[in-house]
């Protein structure tokens, strides 16, 4: 019966080909490490993210005088609502956490290299419309932090030349943050989602086009690719399995660890909290943001900041593949990098005083420099790592690269 | 390795976490948030009914509502606008106070025994400067004996402050060691599943 149907469905729509094609006998370099997981976990907590959201679109209020409550009603009436609460407010954090893992795994092995320039920039797309879904989100419950975020932020648009003022009042439907804002927000954070899931698809289409890259960086003979299933389906599955440990342990345990006390408090635009933080993940940002003397220049660094991935492909102008694991300088400059990201999320979490000031525009300065130095560091350390000698696959690969690169020229 | 670091890390967050309070206190401590901070505060997202939850009988709930209904929210005895001319400020709702001060619990109990009486001889509090809350246990004109008593009739209200800041919260815990469970052997058996898998390459 059931092999019936998909023999109708088959004359008529390309299935059994397309699952064939791009999910079960998909080729897949059969080295990639568990590193390679985070892109599927990622999609994964965006189906939870959507599905736990749509629950909780259903008692929500979007209305600045019962929001707050309506959050509570969720917490003790609703069946298991603290359940799919919780699921999505720390799945707000899992996200962020799983994305950043892809993003560290994909600069360190150099996968946004060519010919992935593509994928990676809609990676950066999906990065932005994760960040502005987020963002939005965190205004619904309506809380101190909630609304004084909402403020801080939105308030940064007061930088655009000329229209700041207009922008400001455009974005929050009136001069401050209010029943507008919520609802505007809440209707964005309930569409953007599905914007998202869109532009997975075609995340995918561009990486089912170039392929994965792999850890050795070389392009893989057929006989090391395998098929995606069941190899890669179950390795996936168990780096799931891990991941729903430790997110259902926040889930169920530390529930509130990523959720301000002062969120806790219902908004109230005549109280400002002694500190105003963003979530975690924007902290280094936020970092940045601050270390600018001046708003405009804020706001434009952390824009920067922010952006300054897609350039990658460009700053990056070593042929060598493989990304860290065969360019020393680079692995240090990736180590340096994440490190201070930490530095600058711890200096973005507190209140920027004295020394804390004064990290703050030193960490600020190693992030751009590790961008800006980068092309002329990676030319350098190219023609060191060659006069030094590399597996000759990879040499091979390299001098093909910088042949065809001057034959151009 | 690092896996490893992250484990211990949580296991031991659970077994530090999750000390929690007898039924038989948090009885005492509802006692002592309907009789004496109701008077101020109100506990909005706890009705009258809840109490069950805590083993109370209904006879006892009748006698902690008097005339109100039984699902009628513990809205303050005095109203909003006699509050803020009294107090200056209308106290806040206590439902959801445990989770809105870093340290929870422990800060309403810190606050709530923190009076005492400065050089000048006025009530003073040592956790919030200044605090338009009056010193509603009388702490700081208590005896030895009498802060003692004290002292545990504000334990009992700040764990009971706890339990309604978070009423599912045993609930929760229950059920998530049997998702944890579930999860630990899922993954173990996809683990083996994954070994025998990429066996045959090889
Ligand atoms: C006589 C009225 C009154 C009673 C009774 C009362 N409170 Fe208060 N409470 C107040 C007022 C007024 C404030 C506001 C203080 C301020 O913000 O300065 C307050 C504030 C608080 C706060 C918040 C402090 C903060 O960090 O903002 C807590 C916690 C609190 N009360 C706990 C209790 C507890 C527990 C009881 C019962 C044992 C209680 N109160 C009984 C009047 C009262």
């Amino acid at each position: 019966m059931m092999s019936k149907i998909i023999a109708w469905v088959d004359q008529r729509f390309p299935l059994t080909s397309f699952v064939k094609h791009e999910l079960t006998e998909y080729p897949t370099p059969r080295n990639l490490s568990y590193w390679w997981g985070f892109g599927f976990l990622a999609g994964f907590v965006l189906v939870i993210q959507i599905v736990t959201g749509i629950f909780l679109a259903m008692h929500y209020k979007p209305d600045s005088k019962l929001a707050f409550d309506s959050i509570q009603h969720i917490m003790r009436e609703v069946n298991y609502g603290w359940l799919i609460r919780y699921l999505h407010s720390t799945g707000a954090s899992a996200f962020f956490a799983v994305i950043y893992t892809h993003m560290a795994r994909t600069l360190y092995y150099g996968s946004y290299r060519r010919p992935r320039e593509l994928l990676w920039w809609t990676g950066q797309g999906l990065l932005l419309l994760m960040m502005a879904t987020a963002f939005m989100g965190y205004l619904l419950p309506w809380g101190q932090m909630s609304y004084w975020g909402a403020q801080v932020i939105t308030s940064l648009f007061k930088a655009t030349p000329v229209y700041g003022e207009q922008i400001v009042t455009w974005l929050r439907g009136g001069f401050t943050v209010d029943d507008p804002t919520l609802t505007r927000f809440f209707s964005l954070h309930y569409l953007f989602p599905f914007l998202i899931f869109g532009a997975v698809i075609v995340h995918l289409v561009a990486l089912h086009t170039v392929r994965s890259s792999n850890p050795s960086g070389i392009n893989l003979a057929d006989k090391d690719n395998i098929p995606f299933h069941p190899y890669f389906t179950v390795k996936d599955l168990f780096g799931l399995g891990i991941f729903m440990i430790i997110y259902m342990l926040i889930v169920f345990f530390k529930p509130d660890f990523f959720i301000e006390a002062a969120n806790n408090i219902p908004a109230n635009p005549m109280q400002t909290p002694a500190h105003i933080v963003p979530e975690w993940y924007f902290l280094p940002f936020y970092a940045i943001l601050r270390s600018v003397p001046d708003l405009a220049g804020g706001v434009v660094a952390m824009a920067i900041s922010v952006l300054i991935f897609a350039a990658m492909p460009y700053l990056d102008r070593s042929r060598i593949t493989g990304g860290a694991r065969y360019r020393p300088v680079y692995r240090a400059m990736f180590y340096i990098f994440v490190i201070n990201i930490f530095v600058l999320g711890y200096v973005g979490a507190h209140p920027p005083t004295g020394t804390l000031k004064t990290v703050g525009e030193i960490s600020t300065m190693i992030y751009f420099m590790t961008f800006l130095l980068l092309p002329f560091i990676s030319r350098w350390e190219e023609k060191f790592v060659l006069a030094k000698g590399l597996p000759p696959a990879v040499e091979e690969m390299a001098r093909k690269e910088i042949a065809e690169a001057e034959g151009n020229v | 390795m690092s896996k490893n670091k992250l484990f211990g890390l949580f296991v031991c967050l659970i077994l530090t976490g999750q000390a929690h309070a007898d039924q038989a206190q948090l009885q005492r401590g509802a006692h002592v948030a309907v009789e004496v901070c109701n008077g101020c505060h109100t506990l909005k997202y706890i009705k009258y009914s809840d109490f069950f939850k805590l083993g109370f009988t209904k006879k006892d709930v009748d006698a902690m509502r008097g005339d109100k209904p039984l699902d009628s929210p513990l809205l303050s005895q005095m109203d909003p606008q006699s509050e803020l001319s009294m107090f200056g400020i209308v106290p806040p709702d206590l439902s959801l106070m445990a989770k809105a001060r870093e340290g929870g619990a422990h800060y309403i109990y810190e606050m709530i025994t923190g009076f005492y009486t400065d050089s000048k001889g006025q009530t003073a509090n040592r956790v919030f400067p200044g605090i338009k809350m009056p010193d509603i246990l009388m702490v700081s004109q208590a005896d030895a004996a009498g802060k003692q008593a004290i002292d545990a009739k504000a334990k009992d209200v700040s764990a009971f402050l706890e339990w309604a800041s978070d009423p599912q919260a045993e609930e929760r815990i229950t059920l998530g060691k049997y998702v944890i469970g579930y999860f630990v052997v899922l993954t173990v058996l996809l683990y083996f599943l994954k070994k025998k898998i990429w066996k045959r390459l090889g």
